[in-house]
Formats: C-alpha cells, structure tokens, sequence
C-alpha cells in the first residue's frame, strides 16, 4: 500500500464572497501518484490544490500533509514539500532577473550558496533557458515566462510538483519538455498534481484523473475508465480527445477501456484490420 | 477572390535587438478566408499579427524591410495608419485589455475614440453584444465574467467597428472547453457572415476542424501556406517545424494502407466516413 502524503476530510471552502468552493471534499492521494485534476473553470480544481500546501485553510473539514493537520503547520515548510506553480506565471514572479527568480526559493528554503548554485544550473540546462538568465521576468513571452516559473520550483525538487494549466500556451516542443519533466520527477519518487483542460495532454500523461464539478468530486479513476463515462464528462462538461471520440464512435461505446493516445489506436485497429 | 492583406518581402527586428524575427515574410490572404497561423512558440506569430495591424512598427518601434499592403494601400505609406480601419485584433489576454467598468462602456470606448455619434454607437452596441451573446450583461462588470465571456467581449469590442479583418492571437489558449467553443463558434459565424479571419491557435484540432487555409511559421519564416487538407498531409514536415497534425489525421495516414486512401482525413466527420467505410467492407472487430 502506497504511503498516503495528502488526505482531505470533508474539506469546505467558502470564500469572503460567499462562493461555496468546495462542498465537503473527501481525496487521498498517495506518493508517486501522478494525477490530473480535470472540470469546468469555477469546479473548485484550483481551490483544492491551494489546501494541500495552506495557501487556503478550510472553511470547515480537515487537510493532513503528511498525516498533520495544514492548520498545524507553517505555511513555508508546506511550500518546500509541496512546490505550486501558478496558472498566470505573472502572478508568482518578483525578482528582477530570471537568475534571481531561480535562486530565490532555494536561498529561502536555507540552501547554501552552492546548493543554490548547483540547483538553478540543473534547471537551467534541463529547460533550456540559458540565454533569458538575466533578462526581467516580466518582459519575457507568456511561454517563457511559464517554463521559468516551472523552473523556480524544480530548483529545490519538491516531494509534490502542483502545476496549475501547465500547458497553456506552450508549442509542442514546451509539451514534449513538460512531459520530460514530469517523467524524470516521476520516475524519481516524486508525486505530480496537474489541473489541467488540455485532454490530449491528461490522456497520456496521468496515472490517475479527478474529475470535479461544482465543488465536489464525481469520477477518480484510471484515464481509460474515466474516458468511457460519457454522462460523467458530459456533466463536467468535457470532452475526451480526438483520437479517444473517433474510437468511442467507431465501437458505438461497447469497448471496455477508453483508447488515450493516437498509439494506441493505431496498434488496436492495426491489429483488427489486418 | 479580391486580396485584403498583401505581405510582400516582410522582415522585422525589434528595437535594441539584431536578429530578424520575421525573415522576408511573403504571402497573400484573400477577402473571405479563414486563416489558421500556426508555428512553434517564438516563430514570429504574435510580432506577424501586429504587423498587419501596424502596431509594430508605427506604434511599438523596430526595423522593418518590404511592405504590408492593407486593402490596397501600403502601410509604409500611411505609417500604419488605415489599417485598424480594416482589421481588428483581439489578444491571448483579453482581461489586460479591459479599462472600463461596465460591458457597455467597454464595446463603446474605441467608439469614442474614433468621434462615432450616439446613435451609430447605440446600434453597434447592440450588433456587437447580439453577436457575442453579451446583450443580457451590457451593465456587468467585464472584470467579473468567465473567461469565455472575456474573450467574446474583446471580440464585440473590435467587432463594434465593424472590420473587415479580426485577427485573434492565441485568445482561446486560456479558455476552457466551454469557453473555447464558444469563441470558435462565435468566429465561425462571423466568418460566415463575411468577415476574413486570420487565427493564431496551438490547438491544431479546432484550427483543422474551422480554418480552410494553414500558413506555418518557423523561425520567421512562412514555410507552408495552402489549404487545410492539403498542409496536415506532411506529417515529418510539420513535426520538422515543431507542429503537430491532429490526432485522427496522424492515425489514418499511418493505418493509410489498410484504409487504401490517397488523403487522411482532417475534421472529425471526415474520418468518421473513412472508418465506417472501411468498417462496413472490411469489417473491424
């Protein structure tokens, strides 16, 4: 059994304005898992993953990072262990230079000067972002700007990787990176939590999807599970990708598990044609 | 078909920098198309649509070399000026654009700007937010809609001045899939309608799906301009420039043997024919 890292119980959160985010939320999610969390815009996806590191404390209920309540907690160590990239990259940077922006969570985090060193060259190399090192953050392009914020939270490798719409706005060359990285944090040991509206991208590149609408959860699964339950997506109002719709329609919804990449599909009527 | 933008030998450098972002940029888009630009990030898509608006260089700044000819008359000649009389831009960021309190205002404030009376800007108000499906939040806050809402919003904005040409950079990639579908359809009705629509979108199944002509961008330069069909064809070609070709035209040219056709299918009921087709004579288990 897998060591459970976050749990929620009977999470509620209502904001000043009165909204009801989410509506008494019972998740686990367990070390190594690698998660999409999927659903309309006003779902409470992004309300959900703000509790795991004490961005937000419950309204009522209760979030355990590491078996100890968040409320217990400093809200800096939660961050160490557990490294949030935002959706808007505009709204997590504050440095002057990308080179600063990159040491400014491992210096915080007590890193020595070398530690720092060495971290921000590892992100450096691996995302290929040499020549913006001292360039303003702000004045970079939406993409760049966005790998750097990815970076800045790789520099001290955090147990849980947050990204919040990592895909956004980035080429095919920015998704077969994100993919790498969420590979390598994978293969290390490490839990990735990725919200998500890129279908194509969730399909391949999760072990686990939460589907959530209105504040609660209606569907945690498998991708090929959660792609088959057509009234579930209908109701969080999405779609599967391409390539799973034109299977789903060719086999009239009789098969039993939801085809996630082109691949895949290619090698089942591959098979079956011949 | 009667040209409305005639790029010709088109290269641009940014202010205080060296390196051509666009590259001697060439290429013709008709009164009536629906253009998709796609092309890896940092290809010169965004510093391209500015172009054609005259933002870069006549506002922003930067070198420039040829010409962009808007309805007939070239931009070197009017120092951009004209062109915002024929198209309108609409960007990624619809909320940064917002300076106004009500949805009203915001559809009224380039109106304004260019001195329209009153009556001309109340009966462009109500085309505009009819259009959009925004005629139930003229009093609303533009600050406080969805982002679907934004977007279609930013859209009336331009739309309200009636241009021949709307432009739209990338103002889908932070939608959701309601809010996406809802500027496609909208963009689609528009176009219908008569407008020329020149689109930049990563998602390259909607663009397939909507647009009749792809023109590719890579490192500044135009490296495919022709129908929709025809340019998702080249898969090693794209993927050679970093662009993807949608997920069912990918899977029926590597299964084109078997389905013995000469052309993949690009939109969704295409390659629903192709497979019943292929399923009725041949049969899939």
């Amino acid at each position: 059994m897998k060591e459970c890292i976050i749990q929620t119980q009977d999470l509620v959160h209502t904001y000043p304005t009165g909204v009801t985010a989410l509506k008494g939320v019972n998740l686990s999610i367990y070390r190594n898992d690698k998660i999409s969390i999927i659903g309309q815009n006003g779902s409470g996806k992004t309300t959900i993953v703000r509790h795991f590191n004490g961005l937000l404390k419950p309204t009522s209920g209760k979030v355990l990072l590491y078996g100890t309540d968040t409320t217990q907690q400093k809200v800096g160590e939660m961050s160490r262990k557990v490294g949030y990239v935002f959706q808007n990259p505009s709204h997590q940077m504050f440095c002057t230079t990308v080179k600063d922006e990159l040491e400014a969570a491992p210096k915080n985090f007590g890193f020595t000067a070398q530690e720092t060193k060495d971290a921000v060259e590892e992100v450096v190399e691996l995302m290929n972002i040499k020549d913006v090192l001292n360039v303003h953050p702000l004045t970079l392009d939406y993409t760049t700007k966005k790998i750097v914020t990815i970076a800045s939270v790789l520099t001290f490798k955090p147990d849980v990787l947050i990204l919040d719409e990592p895909t956004g706005g980035l080429d095919e060359a920015g998704r077969v990176m994100l993919t790498n990285i969420i590979e390598m944090m994978h293969r290390n040991g490490h839990t990735v939590i990725m919200i998500s509206h890129d279908m194509d991208y969730v399909a391949e590149n999760s072990d686990r999807i939460i589907v959530m609408c209105e504040g609660e959860i209606i569907d945690d699964g498998v991708p090929e599970d959660i792609f088959l339950n057509a009234p579930v997506l209908q109701r969080a109002q999405l779609e599967p990708p391409q390539i799973t719709q034109l299977d789903l329609y060719l086999e009239n919804g009789n098969q039993s598990r939801a085809i996630l990449s082109v691949k895949d599909f290619v090698d089942k009527y591959k098979q079956n044609i011949n | 078909m009667k040209p409305i933008i005639e790029v010709k030998g088109y290269s641009f450098v940014y202010e205080n920098t060296t390196k051509k972002v666009l590259d001697n940029v060439s290429f013709v888009i008709n009164e009536g198309d629906f253009v998709g630009i796609i092309g890896r990030n940092r290809s010169g898509k965004s510093t391209l649509c500015e172009s054609l608006v005259g933002i870069l260089p006549f506002v922003m700044g930067g070198s420039w070399e040829g010409e962009i000819i808007v309805d007939g008359k070239s931009l070197n000649d009017t120092k951009g000026a004209g062109a915002t009389d024929v198209i309108g831009i609409v960007f990624q960021d619809a909320e940064s654009q917002f300076t106004q309190e009500t949805v009203e205002d915001e559809i009224s404030f380039a109106m304004c700007n260019f001195g329209y009376s009153r009556e001309l800007m109340r009966e462009r108000i109500l085309y505009a937010s009819e259009a959009c499906g925004l005629r139930d939040m003229l009093d609303r806050s533009p600050f406080k809609l969805s982002g679907g809402q934004q977007q279609r919003l930013a859209i009336a904005c331009i739309l309200a001045l009636q241009p021949r040409v709307i432009v739209l950079d990338e103002s889908t990639s932070q939608l959701d899939p309601v809010g996406r579908d809802e500027v496609f359809n909208l963009i689609t009705k528009l176009h219908a309608a008569g407008s020329t629509v020149i689109m930049v979108d990563h998602n390259i199944e909607k663009i397939a799906e909507y647009v009749n002509k792809v023109l590719v961008l890579y490192e500044g330069k135009v490296v495919e301009f022709d129908e929709t069909h025809k340019v998702f064809q080249n898969k090693e070609k794209l993927n050679a420039h970093n662009v993807r070709i949608p997920q069912i035209t990918d899977a029926a040219l590597q299964l084109k043997d078997q389905l013995e056709i000469t052309e993949a299918p690009i939109r969704m009921e295409e390659a629903k024919l192709v497979f019943d087709r292929y399923k009725r004579e041949v049969g899939i288990k």
